[in-house]
């Protein structure tokens, strides 16, 4: 048995589970047994993975939804199955449904990146890298073929697309050409490694002592990626011997929440001063200094930037009847940014 | 239970108090069946929810079947969905009332709308009533030829599902023979998909006792099918990839070319979203490229990239899966990973079973120029809050240590770790600090300096303490104070409770003795007064031994005890290298993720039918029972079993060529060989008879007087070949070659009633062998079957025979392997060991 088979699969079904529900815990499961034994059905028969594209579900299996509903209750068509049989599963383009229509066609290409970085007790970078994803969202008449291209494809360190990419234009000259899936999707995902700097930095002080411990935080910009990064916060887990903690910021709110994790919120930087956060924390009865070193986690948001330097170069749209609309947006957040103290 | 919750549209069972609510349902159920009101689905439907989820929590509604059934007659696909669902989680329970639904769901599969058609297909074969298959056989006949692709697809899995209620039916019916059809030819990727993992399951079972089925199941890996496969690889779905990419795994290509056009056609599979089809992609070129060292090499930097971002996108479970199969490459090629060390840096957020595995691959990694970064970033770890994984990451420097050459650095890590002041940190880093100076003595001063610091007092753990007095005892000369630690820890021996470290303290304090007897003199007197009155039988043995050895002579026992030591150059591997092999022929397995091969945790009906060696672990090793042999085997238990495991293996591959050592091991060709080798039996009758003999008439004469029960044995033919009756070979070497050479003989005989008789134990054949400069190497199983293997060598070369003898005793056949350095030597050797079997049990 192929471990990331069984494992692929279960995020699948919990993943077309949230989107036919709406979330996924165990009332929704239990208020809906019987759409949640439809997709089953559908989806694995006697151990082996069937169908698990959720546009061919979608047209197998009506989704839930307050429209369908009001829809059944005015035409008097009770049965949450549509008529047609699944359509898809003949077509050659099984990610796509048969001929949607719309008024109009728009797409949008959309470059989310997660800045992953380690920063180590003595303030150096251990480790910096991006993992971005190209977003789609395509509402296009027909069977329409796109054809994006990046202005520097060399700074991309590995590359996995969706099914629809096809493999030899990319190969050849680094083009993404494929026909889009209708609504959201991922069209690729890509790997940026060893970056040199983060955007902002975050020095974490700690000094113990006689049974306290003093905690100095100091934010600020270090690489001004020409956008205000936003939605900036610090947070860090109390040690277990810790009995209580008074921290003040000179911006922004700091709480200690109730599992011994203290947040610390800036939100931007102001132009004016930098950040800081300080305070004791006491030690249990009997600890002279602090042995264990929290680590600070820090989340952060730049709109319009994508930091690994990656840049849409252009979007051609074949097969269309219309002109349609392309929007770019542009977006890099923190993922896993860690420094310790 | 939650409580209910107050949906409008599908009201959540309230808290169900049995009985009551059923019968409810029953009265409701049967005013609605008859009905046909119009609307009347809805109030059906509103039942058939409550009936659904009552089901699905656990409370038995099968007393509701009857009513559910009359209720059935109806056009709403939801309807049917449900009670279809019904009938499949009862009918097992209630085969009388199942036959009911038959009627019905027999109707459905010919309905005009070819989801239901589809769906009630599904229900019928759901069913697992073994009296009803007969009404399956129809409606699976016409499904598999149904001109709706869904349809198809359904049926094709009914038939497996067929099979595994009643393989006879299923096999009756021509089922098989018609997957094979829709699998060559059917225009849907989904069908096609199915068929092949329905066959793939259907032949390998029938395999064991079906000739055809098992030359079907090596038809699915000839040429032209797995080449049909690949070319419309791209028409399948994510799933369907992964099983036809499995396939292609097995496939042996004839030609260097043919590797190269599948590593081509397959490398944007490397590319896909689905991690499932990246792993099994890789799979497939390391396999093809196993035997061009070079090529595979290129292989290990192609699939470097998509595998570290498998690791460090998707879920924690993905990236333990994942990483397991990094651990396992990267034993077999260290460098690969080196210069991506950073990937294996633990983050804060992660679960301990992915820190875990990363630091075993930080270890893994490590070499000369990336020591000194990755000993940092594990040291900052070593104060991580997380104490588990504080512990691993201390043991990983040290296991960093322990491998490279310059460890001048990482010793003062170390010792920085004995004054952090944790107990945790101490105790590990004495460990470590221990099995350091086994290696590397030349570090004791340092080492000893710090270690004098530390206060016996605050050492708790059993194996910080036992180290801690292991050097007390090794290095007391250097330690000024040695003598009274060890007498304070020897005043306090009543509190301590670990007997690892009473016995360690004895051995300390005799060694300290040596080295300083006015000081320890009294301490050791204590020692050996209270080692005799323990209760822990080794203990008291240890203290009685060394009291008798100082009674004897003390210069004797300072021999016995305190010997001068030589350092130690590499510490036990933990797992050999077989088993690391075995684990890689499985690649992309479970056996990766829990680090040990299938037959180690797979149930014995599970192996296939051949594995019958269940009681691998008894096996004995020849040289214990032949004595003088075979020198020196040491083998461990491990490697006993894969001895025997591999060369099960080999057998699957069917006939002789070297990659068939890596086909899977669920793939058994022992019937074949059987069949084949009684198949030869009567060839080889016919060309005698008919004078046509080609091959050696003595083989031939062997042949067929053995192939007689009663005949007497034939009288021993002058031997054409000269056996060397000093023979000598390690397991080691007999494993390798066994997995290099193909089978050059493969042949079964019967053993005399006498020689059965005989054959009580296999110590008996052993000896007997033995006598005909036949060794044996390894020898296992119970009565009724007996698995040997044995060895011989050419009296004037060193051309090699290797021979797998398996015996049954109940039907007096014995099979037998031979594989050879020397192929043209191979027949005259069976001759030999035919006639040296054959005299057997002889007086």
């Amino acid at each position: 048995m192929p471990p990331l088979m069984a494992i692929e699969f279960l995020c699948r079904v919990a993943d077309v589970l949230s989107d036919y529900l709406g979330g996924l815990n165990e009332d929704v499961i239990k208020d809906n047994f019987i759409i949640v034994y439809e997709l089953l059905d559908e989806m694995i028969d006697n151990g082996f993975p069937l169908t698990t594209e959720p546009n061919i579900l979608r047209e197998m299996i009506a989704q839930p939804n307050i429209v369908s509903k009001v829809l059944s209750v005015v035409t008097g068509n009770s049965s949450n199955v549509s008529e047609t049989r699944p359509g898809a599963t003949a077509s050659c383009v099984p990610w796509r449904t048969t001929d949607p229509k719309y008024a109009n066609n728009e797409v949008y290409v959309d470059l989310v990146e997660e800045m992953d970085a380690t920063i180590n007790r003595d303030g150096v970078l251990v480790k910096c890298e991006i993992y971005g994803e190209v977003q789609v969202n395509s509402h296009l008449s027909g069977l329409p073929d796109l054809t994006l291209s990046f202005a520097n494809t060399s700074i991309l360190d590995d590359v996995r697309f969706h099914p629809c990419v096809r493999f030899r234009p990319w190969e050849s000259n680094q083009i993404l050409s494929f026909v889009p899936p209708d609504g959201q999707f991922k069209l690729m995902s890509y790997r940026v490694k060893k970056l040199k700097s983060t955007p902002i930095y975050v020095k974490p002080q700690l000094t113990s002592g006689g049974g306290t411990c003093r905690v100095d935080v100091l934010v600020g910009i270090r690489n001004d990626p020409g956008k205000t990064i936003d939605s900036i916060t610090v947070q860090f887990q109390l040690p277990h011997c810790i009995l209580s903690a008074d921290m003040t910021s000179n911006h922004g709110t700091v709480n200690i929440l109730a599992n011994k994790t203290c947040l610390w919120s800036i939100g931007r930087i102001p132009k004016d001063k930098a950040p800081s956060m300080s305070g004791t924390l006491v030690l249990e009865t009997g600890l002279e200094r602090l042995h264990v070193f929290p680590t600070f986690q820090v989340a952060f948001r730049v709109m319009g930037v994508a930091l690994s330097g990656l840049q849409i170069d252009k979007l051609d749209l074949k097969n269309l009847p219309n002109r349609p609309y392309k929007g770019f947006r542009a977006l890099t957040r923190a993922g896993e940014f860690e420094v310790r103290s | 239970m939650a409580p209910p919750a107050q949906s409008q549209r599908s009201p959540s069972p309230s808290q169900p108090s049995g009985k009551g609510e059923v019968s409810d349902l029953k009265s409701q159920l049967r005013q609605l069946a008859g009905s046909r009101a119009p609307g009347i689905d809805d109030s059906k439907r509103e039942l058939f929810k409550k009936v659904i989820s009552y089901m699905t929590v656990g409370i038995d509604v099968s007393s509701l079947f009857g009513e559910m059934v009359m209720c059935s007659a109806t056009s709403d696909i939801v309807l049917k969905k449900m009670c279809y669902l019904y009938v499949g989680n009862y009918a097992k329970v209630n085969p009388d009332l199942a036959l009911l639904t038959i009627n019905f769901l027999q109707r459905d599969c010919k309905d005009e709308d070819p989801m239901i058609r589809g769906l009630a297909l599904r229900s019928l074969c759901s069913l697992r009533v073994a009296n009803l298959v007969e009404y399956l056989v129809g409606p699976l006949g016409s499904g598999l030829k149904d001109n709706n692709n869904y349809v198809r697809t359904v049926a094709v899995m009914g038939v497996l599902k067929l099979y595994h209620i009643s393989a006879s039916t299923c096999v009756d019916a021509d089922f098989p023979a018609m997957l094979k059809h829709s699998m060559l030819n059917d225009s849907d990727a989904q069908v096609v998909a199915n068929c092949l993992s329905a066959l793939q399951e259907i032949w390998s079972s029938e395999a064991s006792s079906s000739e055809e089925a098992s030359r079907e199941r090596e038809a699915l890996l000839s040429k032209p099918v797995v080449y049909y496969f690949l070319n419309r690889i791209k028409e399948f779905s994510e799933w369907a990839q992964c099983l036809v990419l499995e396939l292609v795994g097995k496939y042996v290509p004839s030609e260097t070319s043919e590797i190269f056009d599948i590593m081509n056609l397959l490398e944007d599979r490397l590319q896909h979203a689905n991690g499932a089809v990246v792993l099994a992609t890789i799979k497939v070129f390391l396999q093809l490229t196993l035997s061009m060292t070079d090529v595979h090499q290129q292989v290990y930097e192609r699939i470097k990239a998509p595998l570290l971002t498998l690791v460090s996108s998707g879920s924690p479970e993905q990236s333990y899966a994942v990483l397991s199969h990094l651990h396992l490459l990267v034993m077999r090629a260290p460098f690969i990973f080196s210069s991506d060390y950073k990937h294996f840096y633990c983050q804060y957020n992660e679960p301990s079973y992915v820190k875990k595995l990363k630091l075993e691959m930080l270890t893994a990694v490590a070499n000369e120029s990336n020591t000194y970064e990755i000993v940092t970033e594990l040291c900052e770890y070593a104060a991580n809050v997380d104490i588990p994984i504080a512990r691993e990451s201390i043991r990983a420097v040290g296991k960093i240590a322990l491998q490279q050459y310059d460890v001048n650095a990482i010793v003062d890590r170390l010792l920085q770790f004995l004054e952090m002041e944790k107990d945790y940190v101490t105790a590990e880093a004495l460990v470590l600090v221990k099995d350091l100076l086994r290696k590397y003595p030349q570090w004791s001063q340092d080492c000893i300096a710090v270690v004098g610091n530390i206060s016996s007092k605050n050492i708790q753990e059993p194996k910080a303490k036992a180290a801690l007095i292991w050097m007390l005892g090794e290095y007391s000369q250097d330690m000024h104070d040695a003598p009274y630690i060890l007498e304070s820890l020897i005043e306090n021996w009543e509190d301590e409770h670990s007997a690892e470290v009473r016995l360690h303290l004895l051995t300390a304090v005799m060694k300290c003795f040596f080295k300083r007897p006015p000081e320890t003199q009294k301490a050791l007197g204590a020692a050996l007064a209270a080692g005799l009155a323990d209760f822990h039988q080794d203990v008291h043995d240890r203290a009685l031994f060394y009291y008798r050895l100082l009674q004897y002579n003390v210069s004797v026992a300072q021999r016995v005890v305190d010997p001068p030591k030589q350092a130690v150059s590499v510490f036990a591997d933990t797992q050999s290298s077989e088993i690391k092999d075995r684990i890689f022929d499985e690649f992309n397995s479970l056996s990766v993720v829990y680090q040990k091969p299938s037959y180690m945790f797979t149930d014995k009906e599970h192996r296939g039918p051949f594995e019958f060696s269940d009681e691998l672990g008894h096996l004995s090793i020849g040289a214990e029972s032949t004595g003088t042999v075979v020198p020196a085997q040491r083998v461990e238990a491990n490697d006993k079993d894969l001895l025997l495991s591999v060369s099960e293996k080999e057998e699957s591959g069917g006939p002789s060529n070297n990659a068939s050592a890596y086909s899977a091991p669920s793939y058994d060709g022992s019937s074949v060989s059987a069949a084949a080798s009684s198949q030869m039996l009567s060839e080889l009758a016919i060309s005698s008879v008919t004078g046509h003999a080609s091959q050696s008439s003595l083989a031939i004469d062997d042949l067929l007087g053995l192939g007689l029960p009663v005949a007497p044995a034939p009288a021993p033919s002058p031997p054409l070949l000269k056996l060397n009756s000093k023979a000598v070979l390690d397991p080691g070497t007999f494993q390798q070659k066994w997995r290099q050479l193909p089978i050059s003989l493969s042949q079964e005989y019967s053993v005399s009633p006498r020689g059965v008789a005989a054959l009580t134990a296999p110590q008996a054949l052993l000896r007997h062998m033995q006598g005909h400069s036949i060794h044996c190497i390894a020898s296992g199983g119970q009565s009724p079957n007996y698995k040997f293997f044995f060895f011989a060598q050419k009296a004037e070369e060193s051309s090699t025979f290797l021979v797998e003898c398996i015996i049954n005793t109940s039907s007096a056949k014995a099979q037998i392997k031979i594989k050879a350095d020397d192929q043209s030597a191979s027949e005259a050797f069976s001759t030999l060991f035919q006639s040296a079997l054959s005299e057997f049990g002889l007086p």
